[in-house]
């Protein structure tokens, strides 16, 4: 009788956190592809900057030279409530892997308020601007970078609230608890990429 | 948040007597689990990596028959001076839909497509890492197929040439919904190629057979993971060139207005950022064609395979310092100008490394000279044809010359063509056993690859000269005066001749289907997993994963090669391992056929269609693809069984583990 050898792999898990999973591997390629997409407007930014003596351009008024500069506040506001949402993120990341669902519940329903709120101040943030998109090229560039944030904001906040419909609706099993990490890293690429836009459009104006 | 020790597999035998009684059940087990849904629902909710391949090809081939046709209207236009078969309108539509065809529409879906079929097979996994995202990436690329010549048949197809350059292409200089068609294709092609780049990164990566180390990989994936990556940092340029200028025509955005600080040549930089990399795009999987067509007709090893990787990625890195090449002739600081000559320049060297070691793989070896070989030979005098005229190029006081003549016509047809067809055509034949279970005639194959390099020949290498001589590139036709009358014919015959070869393939294509003669699992005595399992392959791909001993897996296997045990056949399950050395870590479920993706892609299609005529399609579409993702994430038919799976309960679908397949210690 003549035997084989065999690798049995009947006790491995079906889902693993981390670099284990497919799909953390999924979720972090489509952030590299977002990633360039933002360091190519980053770019446009700059380049289209070169065009103007002032930047954003000045505003002649009746007495005076305006110089339209885009508002800080809601955009702090917003750079500040997505920073502190990490908290809520870490904890729910931490409770998903220890298996925690009550907490995982809690810190989602807060992370999805904060994603709201981020939403709406994005909104109040559009009229911080100046210009519109439609005055000139740094309306156009300047809209389309709060609104290319915009809706990673708003797929963020919809994943959030599908994943916390299904731990409060049906189980909390492996495979959704790896998708609750995974969602964390997407949540901190897209507070990394708002900290790094917030500096290019509010503060290098105010550069020179 | 640290890393835990990989789970260990074990080690155990298991004798040939209960593995024969076991196999029998299991292979019908797995038959009934992988089953694909069949009829009209099959269309639209089936997820088998191979026939969504099989569906890529077939679509990119229409495509590409018919660009073809556009080109032939073109020489016929052009064969005779001062000619008037086809009107300035309709010859701009045209070249431009020649141009977005081929280039979206046929060689990137094409080369994704075969990445799709055979990285799962050659990596020893049951199907691509993400099934249903793979049917998505279909549809998205079907609709916007058929939007681009539905347009085109309307008369409102683009005419803007296939980079759509402002400002001819703006608000002001093409009034009317033409370049607007034109821009939303783009972004389709761009959503399907991303999700297919994306899927083989995910497959090639984590569902590798134990034993197929990274360095053990097979070219032909190594290819597809870099041509992968390139697609990730490419496509994201052409979405925003694309965007903007949807965005300056529909909703009054500036990005290229010059008035209102807006710029040109902006468009120029974004366009060509992802541009010219598109070209590696199209021609990187290829290479992966020709590796594995050498290995098997030369019939050893490789010669160089750490230098073939490497050379592929360089190309891939140095591919990216090119762009400001195809801007020549705009206001580039001479400084920039001479970066982007060396770059050009510089590629030559990877490109080089690679030739001389096929060619040192097939030196001295005994040639086994079949249809796939004689494509792959044709492509080293082509293509090798073309990098010359590529580094002439690069040379920016040659580049201003001949700037938008005929001679860029002759030379980006012998890299594209050349680099990129022929490999093709060589993978149809080395392929097409593997797909159908039936070989193509060899007479006709040689018929086949006559007619195309003496037709491919004929019609573009003419151009070199008509291109020295002055012709401009994109005229519709030319006064008798000139004496480009003779060359232009020489050209247009080829062009026929040309077409013949591809006619043939369609024959001996549609002859094979029929009668070609029944091709074993491996007739050419290849060395690769796809070569392993039947022709074509079972549903579920490899009834057991095999485990790889070395970088040539067939080859190399020695008899008492052990085999992987343990995953379900009664669940959709194929094994993921580790990225570096393949350990065995998860029984990853694998989802099965939805109708949901479709209807995603329904979705996304509607939004940017609609959006051509108002803004508002976003917002709808929004919520239409919102609805549709939210039945994807609720609606999956398997959760029942999953879930009683994970409690640690069994469903009665979940078959307790039979007593003849439990491993015995050794």
């Amino acid at each position: 009788m003549s035997t084989r050898a065999v690798i049995d792999i009947s006790e491995l898990p079906h889902h693993e956190f981390d670099t284990y999973d497919p799909v953390w591997w999924g979720n972090n390629l489509l952030l590299a592809i977002e990633t360039s997409m933002f360091a190519i407007l980053i770019a446009t930014y700059f380049y289209l900057r070169q065009n103007f003596a002032l930047w954003p351009p000045p505003v002649a008024q009746l007495t005076a030279t305006l110089r339209p500069l885009p508002q800080l506040t809601y955009g702090t506001l917003n750079t500040l409530l997505l920073v502190l949402s990490c908290g809520p993120m870490i904890l729910t990341d931490i409770a998903a892997r220890r298996g925690n669902r009550g907490v995982c519940q809690f810190g989602l329903v807060i992370c999805v308020l904060c994603g709201l709120g981020a939403v709406v101040l994005r909104g109040f943030e559009f009229s911080a601007v100046y210009f519109r998109w439609d005055s000139n090229a740094y309306g156009s560039i300047v809209w389309f970078m709060l609104g290319m944030h915009m809706l990673h904001l708003l797929v963020l906040t919809t994943e959030s609230v599908l994943l916390a419909i299904w731990i409060f609706t049906r189980e909390f099993d492996m495979k959704h608890r790896v998708d609750i990490v995974t969602v964390g890293v997407y949540w901190y690429w897209v507070t990394v990429m708002w900290v790094l836009l917030y500096a290019i459009i509010y503060y290098t104006p105010r550069l020179g | 948040m640290s890393h835990k020790e990989p789970p260990k597999a074990q080690r155990a035998t298991i004798t040939d007597e209960e593995l024969a009684v076991a196999m029998q059940r299991e292979r019908e087990e797995l038959e009934r689990t992988w089953a694909r849904p069949r009829g009209l629902s099959g269309w639209f909710t089936d997820t088998d990596h191979k026939a969504i391949a099989l569906r890529y090809i077939v679509t990119a081939f229409v495509f590409f028959l018919l660009g073809g046709i556009e080109a032939a209207l073109m020489r016929i236009q052009l064969a005779f001076p001062d000619s008037h078969f086809l009107n300035p309108d309709r010859y701009n539509q045209i070249f431009t839909v020649h141009g977005t065809t081929m280039m979206f529409l046929f060689a990137v879906p094409i080369m994704t497509a075969f990445g799709i079929y055979f990285v799962p097979l050659m990596v020893g996994a049951r199907d691509v890492a993400f099934p249903r995202l793979n049917l998505y990436g279909y549809y998205v690329y079907l609709i916007g197929g058929l939007l681009l010549y539905a347009a085109l048949f309307l008369n409102t197809g683009p005419d803007a040439g296939w980079f759509a350059y402002v400002p001819l292409s703006g608000p002001a200089y093409s009034p009317g919904k033409r370049v607007d068609i034109w821009a939303q294709m783009i972004t389709f092609t761009e959503i399907s190629a991303l999700v297919g780049a994306v899927i083989v990164i995910g497959t090639a990566f984590k569902m590798r057979a134990p034993g197929m180390s990274l360095n053990r990989m097979p070219l032909f994936v190594w290819a597809q993971v870099v041509t992968a990556f390139m697609i990730i940092f490419a496509m994201p340029a052409v979405m925003l060139a694309s965007s903007f200028l949807a965005s300056d025509r529909l909703i009054d955005t500036h990005f290229f207005n010059p008035a209102e600080g807006g710029d040109a040549i902006l468009y120029q930089h974004l366009f060509w950022f992802f541009g010219h990399p598109e070209v590696y795009i199209i021609f990187i999987p290829a290479l992966g064609f020709i590796s594995p067509i050498i290995i098997t007709f030369a019939r050893r090893k490789i010669f160089g395979y750490v230098a073939l990787v490497l050379s592929l990625i360089s190309t891939a890195f140095i591919g990216f310092g090119l762009w400001v090449h195809h801007m020549f002739a705009t206001p580039i600081p001479q400084m920039g100008q001479s970066f982007f000559t060396a770059a050009s320049m510089m590629i030559a060297i990877p490109s080089g490394v690679q030739i001389f070691c096929w060619i040192a793989t097939l030196w001295g070896s005994k040639l086994n000279i079949k249809t796939p070989l004689l494509f792959v030979l044709g492509f080293f005098a082509i293509f090798v044809l073309g990098g010359l005229t590529g580094l002439m190029l690069a040379s920016v006081p040659l580049d201003l010359q001949i700037h938008d003549t005929f001679f860029v016509v002759a030379h980006l047809h012998y890299v594209l063509i050349g680099g990129s067809v022929f490999p093709l055509f060589a993978a149809f034949y080395y392929w097409f056993p593997k797909w159908t279970g039936r070989m193509l005639s060899e007479t006709a194959g040689r018929w086949n690859f006559a007619l195309m390099f003496i037709g491919f020949n004929l019609v573009f290498f003419p151009m070199h000269q008509l291109g020295l001589n002055g012709m401009p590139r994109r005229v519709y036709t030319y006064l008798p005066e000139t004496g480009w009358g003779t060359l232009n014919l020489i050209a247009s015959i080829g062009a026929f001749v040309l077409a013949a070869g591809v006619l043939v393939f369609i024959v001996n294509a549609v002859w094979a289907l029929r009668a070609g003669v029944v091709a074993g699992d491996n007739p050419w005595g290849a060395d690769s997993l796809e070569w392993s399992v039947s022709s074509p392959p079972p549903n579920y791909n490899f009834h057991n994963i095999p485990v790889v001993q070395g970088r040539y897996p067939i080859w190399q296997a020695t008899a008492d090669a052990p085999v992987v045990r343990g995953l379900s056949t009664v669940k959709r399950e194929t094994l993921v391992t580790s990225v570096l050395d393949a350990q065995p870590e998860l029984r990853f479920d694998i989802p099965g056929p939805s109708i949901w993706p479709s209807l995603v892609a329904l979705a996304t299609g509607v939004t940017f269609i609609v959006g051509i005529f108002t803004p508002w399609a976003f917002l709808v579409g929004a919520i239409l693809a919102g609805i549709t993702l939210t039945c994807w994430f609720f609606g999956d038919p398997n959760y029942e069984n999953k879930t009683a799976r994970e409690t640690g309960e069994r469903s009665e679908k979940v078959s307790p583990p039979r007593a003849e397949l439990q491993p015995k210690e050794v």
